[in-house]
């Protein structure tokens, strides 16, 4: 089993706060796969720096608003 | 499931096939007939089973069959390619040492091409476990 990436975040909140964005409308808006949103939301994937912030601006908010670093 | 996932599940499978079909022309023909003689069908056969499948797969999902790779999709091609090179290069020396006891150059070539066969099985492989279990 791949080790979990020690990153958190929000993406699901978010999305669901804002209207109930779909994960593939999200992944059109940013560019990925509505596989590669589920992952990022099950953080079984971290996102590159790129799509990080293209996230955060679709939803207005700042990078640490929607993704956080877990343990040491 | 992903068209990817789809893609690699099935193209492991045609590869499986075709190189089921592979072994059994080898081991149906003389050790010293052409080697073409079981090459070219297992190679008419490859490329018919895929373009058949993908066209099937393009068809059923137009949308993500047309999609570039996304970052996750092109890291997952490339950890699985790495992987698939690895065991491509432990298969081309076995297939040397072999050689070097059994000298038999029509042996060689089944050997290689089996060795790669069993890598691009790999490849497919890892990319399945990647996509579906996180990378």
């Amino acid at each position: 089993m791949p080790k979990r990436p020690p990153i958190t975040n929000r993406v699901r909140e978010l999305r669901e706060a804002h209207g109930q964005i779909s994960q593939s409308a999200l992944g059109d808006a940013v560019g990925v796969t509505r596989q590669t949103i589920i992952a990022i939301e099950q953080g079984r994937y971290s996102p590159s720096l790129e799509t990080s912030f293209r996230i955060a601006r679709l939803f207005g908010v700042g990078l640490e608003d929607v993704f956080g670093w877990e343990g040491d | 499931m992903s068209f990817r996932e789809k893609s690699a599940w099935v193209m492991a499978v045609v590869m499986a096939i075709t190189g089921l079909l592979y072994i059994g022309l080898v081991h149906g023909a003389s050790p010293d007939a052409p080697v073409m003689g079981p090459l070219l069908p297992y190679v008419l056969a490859v490329i018919a089973l895929s373009v058949v499948v993908q066209v099937v797969l393009a068809v059923m999902s137009p949308r993500e069959a047309s999609a570039p790779m996304d970052e996750r999709e092109k890291l997952v091609a490339a950890k699985a390619g790495q992987v698939s090179g690895v065991v491509l290069a432990v298969l081309v020396v076995l297939s040397g040492g072999v050689y070097v006891f059994l000298p038999h150059g029509n042996m060689l070539f089944h050997h290689l091409l089996g060795g790669l066969i069993v890598a691009q099985i790999v490849d497919y492989a890892v990319q399945i476990r990647l996509l579906r279990r996180g990378y």
